[in-house]
């Protein structure tokens, strides 16, 4: 089997980063720059230093391996000829569902300003399902709160004046409540 | 840390579906506001006189889904006067002009003419759903613009409206050659049903997962339908006879939810042989003729069952005592919500379900004869419906009845912290009952009561509290146009109503003995809209 084809990624701090093409271009944003021929002495990624993309490549490797364990599977399936082969081929599959929404799960188990690079990195360089994934974690984190809590669990200024903040508390509670 | 670029804001948002936390995000920040406000698809208007229709849809441009509550709750029992208000019209207009993606309308208890069914058929081309709860004001004929235009419907329900029966063509208006119907509910229809178009409705909507079929559908067509709707998890129907027991039985063990209260003609045997084999239940609506016996079937059939409401089937004397929902706590043991009219009740039992099912969120209890007293000790029922309160921590809703003083009032006030809404008909002795209330339940949204002895001082002694509730219903207390005036003035934001019969309006004559004189039904509800405009002669807005 040929190895897999690598591409080099480069934080904004120039930290190098050898990952499988496969993985990278779980990014949209690499994928675009890969297409473009821009790949030449590595990609660099001005908008993410060394420590979120280690963790963003983390989960890349993880979801892009499972991806391709997935359609070799569903390949064999397709190929094999005894029944027998393609049944464990689907328990591996389902396993590995399992396997990534734990792995998810985890993943976003972290404390608030790495969640909140991750989100943003997610963002720039556009991997859809990371993002989705911070992006529902983060909403699990509003659930129940107050807005003051929200202020302070993500660093956010209140820049309502007194009034303002009055006159729509009051047309929230009083109207669409 | 940094601010979170606008579109991750709007992913987030995406995220966050319940009413109270959008509003909270909300009040975040200025950014956030807007980002909330722009893409906020389902809005909730808990009082449709607390908010103008064109504030709504400038706030929330991208709004889908428009749920509106029109008259109070105690409409249900007709104390609100026949053209007191709630029309939708107003809101129906506004979304026609402002709002064209509108895919879902929810009205509760408004009055929508046919009128309002066309301009709705009309005007959006991609509309889904409409659910007209305890809605009047409309016939079939309206029905039929809907049924005819909306080719995308997928939930058309008519939950407890009063409709005109104005021909049964609407049936046959459904799209051909198939339709995206999920859920269909015309349970409250008293006219004829065609029931060919029926069957062939049911025949080219594959999604069908929901049905409520009124009385007209004869049993022979209703057992056809079952046999084409491989899907139904939601069912309700009428009447049964020995010969089609065997056929519901098939459908039983898939069944959660199941409607049997309008089903007064199924023999209680029946009835319990089919309740026995739906044993994965979540809800069920039955009427009181099942029995005692009856529940305690119920009771070990039915271990996932979360919401009982007995009605109360007026053609024969009611059955049902304390012993039935003994029985129904000690079997369904995640039991949420209870509604249950019966002829007798006592405190020992209800201090048993208490203990049984601490996680009730919404009790109410209907003792038929007025202010019962403990069946067994002939004590007031303070101390059941105490226990109920307290150890259910998570309550909500209370609807009280029977015999009770001042002191279940003390242990509402100072249990029943998360109680957001109170029921009160015929009990009570002395103002201070509604004066523990308003001082101790600090989330209090609704209180509703009716013939009981609070006045003016119970009145006003909720000065502080009313702009923190959406709304306060007293009809046949003893309050005045005096004290309603005297909140009124210091409550600018509060609308205070006082209903006369219909027909009569508030003499000015003679201030002195106005003031004096006891207002007979007394509505007052926080606005940012100001007085209403529409209000008919009998309503003054003070």
């Amino acid at each position: 089997m040929a190895s897999p084809a690598m591409v080099t990624l480069i934080s904004s701090d120039d930290a190098r980063f050898e990952v499988t093409e496969a993985a990278a271009t779980m990014s949209q944003t690499i994928r675009h720059m890969i297409e473009d021929g821009c790949t030449d002495g590595g990609i660099p990624l001005p908008n993410v230093p060394a420590r979120t993309l280690a963790k963003v490549l983390e989960y890349c490797n993880k979801h892009a391996a499972a991806t391709a364990a997935e359609s070799s599977a569903a390949g064999g399936a397709a190929a094999g000829s005894d029944s027998g082969s393609s049944s464990s081929a689907d328990s591996a599959g389902k396993d590995d569902g399992v396997d990534l929404a734990s792995f998810d799960k985890a993943f976003v188990e972290v404390d608030t300003d790495t969640l909140y690079d991750l989100l943003l990195a997610a963002n720039y360089l556009d991997v859809k399902t990371l993002l989705d994934l911070c992006c529902q974690k983060v909403a699990d984190m509003i659930r129940g709160k107050t807005p003051e809590q929200i202020r302070q669990t993500f660093g956010i200024k209140n820049d309502f004046s007194p009034e303002e903040e009055e006159k729509i508390r009051k047309e929230n509670q009083w109207a669409f409540e | 840390m940094a601010y979170f670029p606008e579109e991750v804001v709007e992913q987030i948002l995406g995220y966050v579906t319940s009413h109270r936390d959008r509003n909270t995000t909300s009040l975040v920040c200025r950014a956030w506001y807007h980002i909330e406000r722009r893409s906020r698809r389902s809005v909730l208007v808990s009082n449709c006189y607390a908010v103008r229709p064109e504030r709504v849809l400038v706030r929330f441009p991208s709004m889908r889904s428009l749920s509106v509550k029109g008259k109070p709750h105690f409409a249900d029992f007709d104390l609100v006067p026949a053209g007191w208000g709630a029309t939708a019209d107003a809101w129906v207009d506004s979304c026609a002009r402002a709002c064209p993606g509108l895919e879902e309308l929810r009205l509760k208890r408004m009055v929508v003419t046919d009128e309002c069914l066309k301009l709705i058929a009309g005007s959006f081309t991609n509309f889904k759903s409409l659910v007209l709860v305890n809605c009047e004001g409309f016939s079939t004929a309206g029905l039929a613009t809907i049924t005819t235009n909306c080719r995308f419907l997928k939930e058309l329900d008519l939950q407890e409206s009063v409709v005109k029966h104005r021909g049964h063509h609407w049936l046959n208006c459904f799209p051909k050659p198939s339709t995206e119907l999920e859920s269909l509910n015309f349970a409250c229809l008293s006219g004829e049903v065609n029931a060919s178009a029926l069957e062939g409705l049911v025949a080219r909507s594959p999604n069908l997962k929901r049905l409520r079929l009124n009385r007209r559908v004869p049993f022979d067509v209703w057992y056809r339908i079952l046999g084409r709707t491989p899907k139904l998890e939601d069912l309700g129907f009428w009447a049964v006879t020995g010969f089609y027991l065997r056929g519901i039985f098939s459908v039983c063990k898939n069944l959660t939810c199941l409607n049997l209260s309008c089903a007064p003609l199924i023999q209680s045997a029946d009835l319990i042989n089919i309740i026995r084999r739906c044993t994965k239940l979540h809800v069920l609506w039955l009427l009181d003729h099942i029995g005692d016996e009856g529940l305690k079937v119920v009771g070990f059939s039915c271990p996932d069952l979360q919401e009982l409401r007995v009605f109360r089937n007026n053609a024969d004397a009611a059955t049902l005592t304390e012993e039935g929902l003994v029985a129904i706590s000690s079997g369904c043991r995640k039991l949420q919500s209870v509604l249950y009219f019966c002829n007798r009740m006592t405190n020992a039992a209800l201090i048993t379900i208490a203990k049984n099912c601490p996680q009730l969120t919404s009790f109410r209890l209907c003792i038929v004869e007025l202010s019962s007293a403990d069946a067994m000790t002939g004590q007031p029922l303070d101390e059941g419906f105490g226990a109920i309160v307290q150890s259910c921590k998570g309550l909500r809703r209370l609807s009280m009845s029977g015999l009770l003083t001042d002191c279940v009032f003390l242990y509402i006030g100072m249990y029943a912290e998360k109680l957001e809404m109170l029921s009160v008909a015929f009990v009570g002795g002395s103002d201070d009952g509604m004066v523990y209330v308003l001082n101790g339940c600090k989330n209090l949204k609704k209180l509703e009561i009716r013939d009981s002895p609070f006045g003016d001082t119970a009145l006003l002694a909720g000065v502080d509290r009313y702009e923190a509730m959406r709304s306060l219903w007293m009809s046949s207390c003893n309050i005045t146009l005096g004290g309603c005036k005297t909140l009124a003035a210091s409550m600018p934001g509060v609308n205070v109503e006082v209903i006369s019969g219909a027909g009569a309006s508030i003499d000015e004559a003679d201030e002195a003995s106005s003031n004096a004189k006891k207002v007979e039904k007394l509505y007052l509800y926080r606005t940012i809209a100001g007085p209403r405009g529409d209000a008919p002669g009998f309503v003054s807005i003070l």
